[in-house]
């Protein structure tokens, strides 16, 4: 099919004309708009007048308040993307090397947990992780901790619900990655006398990579743009850069600045997305 | 001294046993081959040697050291994969290089020896190229030359030949049989190939359904097949079925035929090789011919008997001789010297290859 589509390449353009469409539709079309919004100028009386001004963009980076934020989201994403890496590369080397039935089951089990909704998910955390929930219950049960421990509205509760949310992306893309790593260059290896971390270290990873990078972008794009998790298991004390832009548009009906907001969340993803594959690729081809 | 010894290894697979009492001893600098055909056990008998295949039961000493419990990384074997298993993220020269790396050698002593590997499998010029950029053939001796750089104990290979074509399978034979003898490698090849066996090995391990037929030499176990399975298997041969009426007559259907030995009364089978049978004017056994097919240095005339259907298989007579003008139809009387026909007992089992 592949090698047809590229004989007659007008057919194909077709094929995907439908795809571009949508996409230049309900996509480029309100990013357009959203940047032309964050040029304007914000009045409580009339919400927008019409400017071409750099000003949103200016206060944004120059307010402690909102560099802290950043600072914070920044701090969250990279610490969530790590934790996503470490605890799911093992899980993505069982599951890609892993044959038959149970594999099926794996995979499913995999992406089941996509399947429940974020404010879900999170409720779900609460039960567990509040005052009153089933963790303190437990501790307080086990005479360890009298008082109830906080757990909730705790950085920690928002890294938990973050990384469980990713964890299955990270998951997925190692393990289409490490399936294309054949076992044989592990057996190799090994019968070269490296031991099982050596292998792993010498061999799995470095062809791994690819996966590495293309699973940690993803996740920290996701990490970088969480919404629902921080604002529930973080509480009001803690702020992450999408609940701030939404409070911009909702509560203060400041578009013109919650679009700039929005712009330099998405500029700074960017930049360090590329800037950390940078860093991984360079790994890779040292000199 | 004894450098590999299998004992009474085993194998199974849930309800298969795929390898099942199979011994071995392998001497210093010797090349053994395994041969049988597909599903035999073979690579599970080499894999078992690596350490990649835990055995069910039964022991494997290397160098004196029982090593049937110990990690593939602990056991000094050097093996060449069917698929090579290059890394493709290592130039050629880091691919060979990594055994060392293991084994901490220094990394001036290292540079030494991969140059070395790499003069001995003739690829010099190609230390910085990655294994994507190489043929099939130099990717091949590249596999070798990470195995061999580390001096193995044991030296394993699992069919290295098959992605080969014809022509430079027949070459890097004899490229990989000069350099294990030069080396003295104790060596342990598997193929399904017999003629590769034959050319390459010391000794012959053939085997079928996990378990070893006939250990022996190639010449002991071509003249002397321990069974109808070994014969069927190394070599083409003519089986005849019958009786044996006397020490060194048989007799197939109205025939007495010439064999060695036998115990009168015996159900036998009876084992001729082609290029054994004399086909001409004279003779013991008369025949008519089926068919001639000429194969340039030799020719192979299937012949119908009393005795049952035959093949053999001359050098091609000179355009004089008046075999040359035999054609289809043509009655013929063929003979073999008593020691040339074999008797094997006369069990169905050998005959499932
Ligand atoms: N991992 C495994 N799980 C189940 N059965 C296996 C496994 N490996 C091998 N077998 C079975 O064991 C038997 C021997 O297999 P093995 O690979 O050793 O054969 P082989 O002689 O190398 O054959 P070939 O010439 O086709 O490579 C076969 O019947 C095979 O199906
Ligand atoms: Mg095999």
């Amino acid at each position: 099919m592949n090698e047809s589509g590229r004989a007659a390449g007008r057919p194909v353009a077709a094929l995907v004309l439908p795809a571009v469409v949508l996409v230049l539709l309900m996509m480029v079309a309100p990013m357009v708009l959203l940047f032309r919004y964050s040029l304007n100028i914000f009045s409580p009386t009339e919400l927008m007048i019409q400017a071409l001004t750099a000003r949103n963009y200016l206060s944004a980076v120059t307010d402690p308040y909102y560099l802290a934020v950043m600072a914070t989201t920044i701090r969250m994403a990279v610490l969530c993307t790590l934790i996503a890496l470490a605890a799911g590369f093992p899980a993505a080397y069982t599951l890609a090397r892993m044959r038959g039935r149970w594999k099926a089951w794996l995979t499913l089990a995999t992406v089941f947990p996509l399947m429940v909704g974020n404010v879900v998910r999170a409720a779900g955390w609460m039960t567990l992780l509040g005052n009153a929930g089933l963790l303190n219950a437990a501790l307080k049960a086990s005479g360890l901790f009298p008082d109830p421990v906080q757990l909730m509205y705790t950085p920690m509760a928002v890294a938990l619900g973050i990384v469980t949310v990713v964890l299955p992306y990270m998951i997925l893309t190692l393990a289409s990655v490490i399936e294309g790593i054949p076992r044989g260059l592990e057996e190799a290896a090994l019968n070269l006398g490296a031991r099982p971390l050596t292998v792993f270290r010498r061999v799995v990873l470095p062809l791994a990579l690819p996966g590495v990078v293309a699973g940690s972008a993803l996740v920290f794009i996701l990490c970088m743009n969480a919404y629902a998790t921080p604002i529930l298991l973080g509480g009001p004390q803690f702020t992450m850069m999408a609940p701030a832009v939404y409070d911009q548009f909702v509560k203060t009906t400041n578009w013109p600045f919650g679009a700039a907001l929005a712009f330099i969340l998405l500029a700074v993803t960017l930049a360090l997305t590329l800037a950390g594959r940078a860093l991984l690729q360079r790994r890779r081809h040292p000199a | 001294m004894t450098s590999l010894s299998l004992d009474g290894l085993r194998r199974e697979y849930g309800a298969t046993v795929a390898v099942d009492r199979v011994d071995l001893e392998m001497q210093q600098g010797e090349l053994v081959a395994l041969l049988g055909p597909s599903g035999c056990g073979k690579t599970t008998t080499l894999r078992m040697v690596a350490g990649f295949v835990a055995p069910t039961s039964g022991r494997v000493v290397i160098g004196g050291r029982d090593v049937t419990a110990a990690p593939p990384y602990a056991r000094d074997t050097g093996m060449v994969f069917q698929g090579y298993a290059l890394f493709p993220h290592m130039s050629v020269a880091e691919n060979v290089g990594f055994g060392l790396e293991m084994r901490r050698v220094p990394r001036a002593e290292r540079g030494a020896r991969i140059a070395e590997a790499l003069r001995l499998v003739r690829l010099e010029g190609l230390a910085e190229r990655r294994p994507a950029q190489l043929s099939g053939g130099q990717q091949q001796r590249v596999a070798l030359a990470r195995a061999l750089v580390v001096n193995p104990a044991v030296f394993l290979l699992d069919e290295p030949l098959s992605n080969l074509d014809a022509r430079l399978r027949a070459e890097v034979r004899v490229e990989i049989r000069a350099l294990q003898q030069r080396l003295g490698l104790t060596t342990l090849f598997v193929t399904h190939d017999q003629e590769e066996a034959l050319t390459m090995a010391d000794r012959l391990v053939v085997m079928q359904g996990g378990r070893v037929r006939q250990t022996g030499t190639p010449e002991e176990v071509y003249e002397r097949p321990a069974d109808l399975f070994v014969a069927g298997f190394i070599g083409s041969c003519n089986i005849l079925r019958g009786v044996v009426e006397a020490p060194g007559a048989f007799r197939a259907g109205a025939m007495a035929l010439p064999c060695a030995g036998g115990a009168p009364g015996e159900r036998a089978a009876l084992v001729v090789r082609p290029e054994r049978i004399a086909i001409g004017p004279e003779g013991r056994l008369p025949g008519r011919i089926d068919l001639v097919t000429y194969l340039g240095g030799t020719t192979e005339w299937h012949v119908t008997t009393d005795a049952g259907a035959l093949r053999v298989s001359q050098k091609t007579p000179d355009a004089a001789d008046p075999r040359r003008l035999l054609r289809r139809g043509d009655g013929v009387m063929l003979d073999w010297r008593p020691e040339a026909g074999r008797l094997l007992s006369d069990s169905n089992e050998g005959e499932q290859a």
